[in-house]
């Protein structure tokens, strides 16, 4: 069963086509990779999925269901939900904070009734998902009164997953999982991702420069360069390729170290 | 020595209500990066809305419905100020403020004439303290202001709709993504400001009263007090108008009424020079 | 070879265009001049006015444009120049000013002093205050322009207060007065003047400095472009030009008053700028000539005693200029950021585009 769907999607930017004519598809319980240099238009394809950029020309398919120009809330309540690149957590609220806010972000509209009520109502599920994120990322426990700001960059990825989780999404959208953190960390943080599509069904869709992380998470990928999808197919077979070989994998620049 | 008291104690609640307009403006900058130039609007407004409807009902009821028409009008200031997402900036909607003011000035003007409007204060006789007289409306102001300091900390790191608010601020695009409206945000922020500046405005009038024209004067002593705070502290907002209403009476019992508004500019400028000290020019 | 003839080709074809327009230029200040001679009197000092609001908008447009910075302080420099000819003119000393032919200087001095005066000012204030961004800086300036208009009022036993100051003296070249539509003549000589100095500017390395730091700041910076000393520039020349026309003003209204000066005007200027677009030095004259003619209309609307029916209170010029002025802001700063003739301009090539665009097959 699809989940996401893009088609022919265009973005521009003014007169700049920064995304020209993409497709891709993320079927439920999936790991799929998007991969390219940067300013391919990868997060301008991630922002068209999750409603953030309403695509020029094209449509977005959330379960079949065209939602092209949807609100993000909107995305966010049919199961979709991103970790945007960077982390950007609320700095100044404590990491419990931040939890709860990616639970009752969508909830609220300005209507003052109707938002109360379903935030009243909701309260005992958002609890209960908590405790859950808790269990699935115990280190966020730990830091649940700590200042989101001052934790480290590894910790606040793990917050802005989290905060991503609390919504219970069905598809996990992660920009630059490891920019700026180590690789060691990056690997747990890959690991545990496995474990949350294995063991939680989640689906991921993971954009990032590395083609390496990309390859070993994810069963799939796409490659995007220029705005256009190059390359696709299943990681074992992209990873054999010359080109991606010399362009993505050693070629490229190094992990951090 | 009495009279020094005396003009501390003055400066100390029209001081209040300069904190509370600082504390406003902090409020919708924190939420929303816009500093709204027709802040001052809504107090002028809820006073001359008060002297209207005090012509028909008891002041309590009178003070409570301008409060409520003020925040309703600061909802609609809030969408027209942050424009078109990605299109309006944040400068943009600064100076969309500055046109709602100067609008606003012409729709007062229009509604209420030219002349300053006031009504009773809460009561006339004034307590007196070794030498020193407090009318029972400074202190109101003065309790008001720290009331409203009190409550809106606690809203905003206690609420979820304050941490909301706060989100929108530290990460627009994160709170885009939880599915925040930021739009929605703007309008909360502005309407509780428009709220707390409503009340200040209220109690403001019986004391100095007001006419189209006070907004200016009344934002710019709040963006000085909202500046001392760094437009981001809501407690040091606070202090600024207090410290700023209570310096302004000392220069004008002591040295020359007519200075009152150059205090103020000159202490809004240093403290905005040292607020942007760290700042280079690029 | 051929590429490089090219390019020659490009350059001499440039160098037509430029030409043809300071002829252009050059022709229609020529016209301008002209035009107050041929006005009914209550015209010119509408016209007057236009020009003298025009010098400003051209200032305040390039520091807006160019420097990215919101000055709403104009208004304070158009003060300072505006008492600084007109007090020079009478004589600094009050109690003689009205008493002793003698007093005061030239006021050919006067006005000259005047723009100097405001740079200086501008120099001293200019390099802290050009460290600021945005809000900060927006509310820098107003704080300007209101002390200086409150100082007006605080020192009033110099300044004459509310009561203002009488300029009985005229203003005399070479034997001629410069009055009535001498004196527009010789503003709207200065606006064409300044149009060809502002043009030649950015043409010029300068204005190719000053276009890097309009598109892209950091970028400009890192390039070696010292973006701070521009900045500090434009808005010195910005304060110049806000002096000059103010010292000039003096000798228009031959008369000083706070009324002319309050911070209506700062914000103005601002519209004036918004509707031009931001950069655009013709469009700033546009821009001035619009504002005053709208206000002179409000205001003449404002006077009647009803208006669709309803009566109007004495206060209706007030209440439709501030009205319609403040809703012009808004409007602009929501759908045009960029000011209001450049989005028309963008609009209708648009338009142009899509409609060519369908008559392709």
């Amino acid at each position: 069963m699809t989940l996401l769907a893009l088609e022919d999607v265009v973005i521009r930017y003014g007169q700049a086509v920064a995304v020209d004519g993409v497709s891709l598809a993320v079927g439920s319980g999936e790991r799929v990779a998007l991969i390219g240099p940067n300013g391919a238009g990868k997060t301008s394809v991630l922002n068209a999925a999750c409603g953030v950029i309403r695509p020029a020309a094209g449509r977005v398919e959330i379960d079949g269901r065209v939602l092209t120009g949807a609100t993000p809330a909107a995305v966010v309540r049919r199961g979709i939900s991103q970790v945007p690149e960077g982390r950007h957590v609320f700095a100044t609220l404590p990491v419990e904070a931040n939890l709860l806010l990616g639970a009752y972000g969508r909830v609220f509209r300005l209507e003052i009734v109707s938002s109360t009520l379903r935030y009243l109502r909701s309260k005992r599920d958002v609890r209960e998902q908590l405790e859950r994120v808790y269990e699935l990322l115990p280190k966020l426990r730990e830091l649940r009164e700590r200042p989101a700001g001052r934790t480290s960059g590894g910790e606040q990825q793990m917050v802005a997953i989290g905060r991503a989780l609390m919504a219970r999404p069905r598809l996990l959208a992660i920009d630059e999982l490891s920019l700026g953190l180590a690789p060691l960390l990056v690997q747990s943080l890959a690991e545990f991702l496995v474990r949350l599509n294995e063991e939680e069904g989640v689906a991921i869709l993971l954009v990032d420069q590395s083609a390496a992380l990309a390859f070993s998470l994810c069963e799939r990928a796409y490659v995007l360069e220029t705005g256009r999808i190059v390359l696709d197919g299943a990681s074992r077979d992209l990873e054999g390729r010359s080109e991606v070989r010399s362009a993505y994998l050693g070629g490229g620049p190094e992990d951090p170290a | 020595m009495t009279t020094f008291f005396q003009f501390v104690v003055v400066g100390i609640s029209t001081g209040s209500v300069f904190a509370i307009v600082g504390m406003s403006l902090v409020l919708v900058y924190r939420a929303t990066g816009i500093v709204n130039f027709a802040q001052g609007v809504f107090a002028v407004l809820a006073g001359l809305l008060t002297y209207s409807f005090v012509q028909h009902m008891p002041l309590a009821l009178a003070a409570m419905l301008a409060t409520l028409a003020t925040a309703l009008v600061a909802t609609l200031v809030a969408v027209v100020a942050v424009g078109f997402r990605g299109r309006t900036t944040h400068l943009a909607s600064l100076i969309i403020t500055v046109g709602i003011a100067i609008f606003a000035e012409a729709v007062l003007l229009a509604a209420f004439g030219e002349v300053p409007r006031s009504y009773p204060a809460i009561s006339d006789r004034a307590w007196e303290v070794g030498g020193v007289l407090i009318q029972p409306q400074y202190a109101v102001l003065a309790l008001v202001a720290l009331a409203a300091a009190f409550l809106l900390t606690l809203f905003l790191r206690r609420t979820i709709v304050g941490q909301a608010l706060v989100a929108s601020a530290d990460s627009p695009r994160a709170a885009e993504l939880i599915g925040l409206n930021l739009r929605s945000i703007a309008v909360i922020a502005f309407a509780v400001a428009g709220a707390l500046t409503a009340v200040g405005g209220v109690l403001l009038a019986p004391t100095v009263p007001v006419s189209y024209s006070s907004g200016l004067t009344i934002t710019i002593n709040g963006f000085a007090a909202a500046v001392f705070g760094g437009l981001v502290s809501i407690r040091l907002a606070l202090l600024g108008g207090y410290a700023l209403g209570v310096l302004q009476q000392l220069v004008v019992g002591y040295v020359d009424s007519q200075y009152s508004l150059i205090i103020a500019l000159l202490v809004m400028l240093v403290l905005i020079g040292w607020r942007s000290r760290g700042e280079l020019a690029v | 070879m051929s590429a490089e003839l090219a390019a020659q080709g490009r350059a001499a074809r440039r160098r037509r265009v430029g030409a043809a327009r300071v002829a252009a230029l050059v022709g229609a200040t020529v016209f301008a001049c002209w035009l107050p001679f041929q006005l009914e009197l209550g015209d010119v000092g509408l016209y007057d006015r236009m020009g003298l609001y025009a010098l400003v908008a051209i200032g305040l447009t390039l520091l807006m444009g160019f420097a990215g910075q919101v000055s709403l302080g104009q208004g304070g420099f158009f003060l300072i120049g505006a008492y600084t000819s007109g007090l020079l003119t009478m004589g600094l000393d009050a109690d003689t000013r009205l008493v002793d032919p003698q007093a005061g200087i030239d006021p050919l001095l006067a006005v000259a002093i005047a723009p100097l005066v405001t740079a200086g000012i501008a120099v001293v204030i200019g390099i802290p205050l050009m460290r600021l961004r945005g809000h900060y800086l927006a509310f820098a300036t107003l704080a300007f322009a209101l002390i200086a208009w409150s100082l007006l009022y605080a020192q009033d036993s110099f300044t004459g207060g509310q009561y203002g100051v009488t300029v009985t003296k005229r203003l005399v070249v070479a034997g001629h007065e410069i009055t009535g539509a001498t004196h527009a003549a010789v503003v709207w000589g200065l606006v064409g003047l300044a149009l060809l100095l502002s043009t030649n500017l950015v043409s010029s390395r300068v204005g190719r400095a000053l276009q890097a730091i309009a598109a892209n700041e950091p970028a400009a910076a890192a390039s070696g472009i010292n973006v701070a000393l521009y900045k500090l520039q434009l808005f010195v020349f910005a304060a110049a030009m806000a002096g000059l026309a103010g010292g000039l003003f003096t000798f228009f209204a031959q008369f000083l008053g706070p009324e002319d000066f309050g911070i209506i005007v700062s914000l103005l200027f601002v519209v004036m700028v918004s509707i031009g677009g931001l950069g655009s030095v013709y469009g700033a004259v546009v821009g001035a000539v619009t504002i005053v003619y709208a206000e002179h209309k409000l205001r003449e609307l404002g006077t009647h005693e009803t208006l669709l029916g309803w009566d109007l209170p004495s206060t209706a010029p007030s209440i439709l200029s501030l009205g319609v002025f403040g809703l012009l802001l808004i409007v602009i700063m929501l759908f045009f950021p960029h000011g209001l003739l450049p989005g028309i301009a963008g609009a209708v090539s648009g338009m142009r585009r899509r409609l060519s665009r369908r008559s392709t097959p």
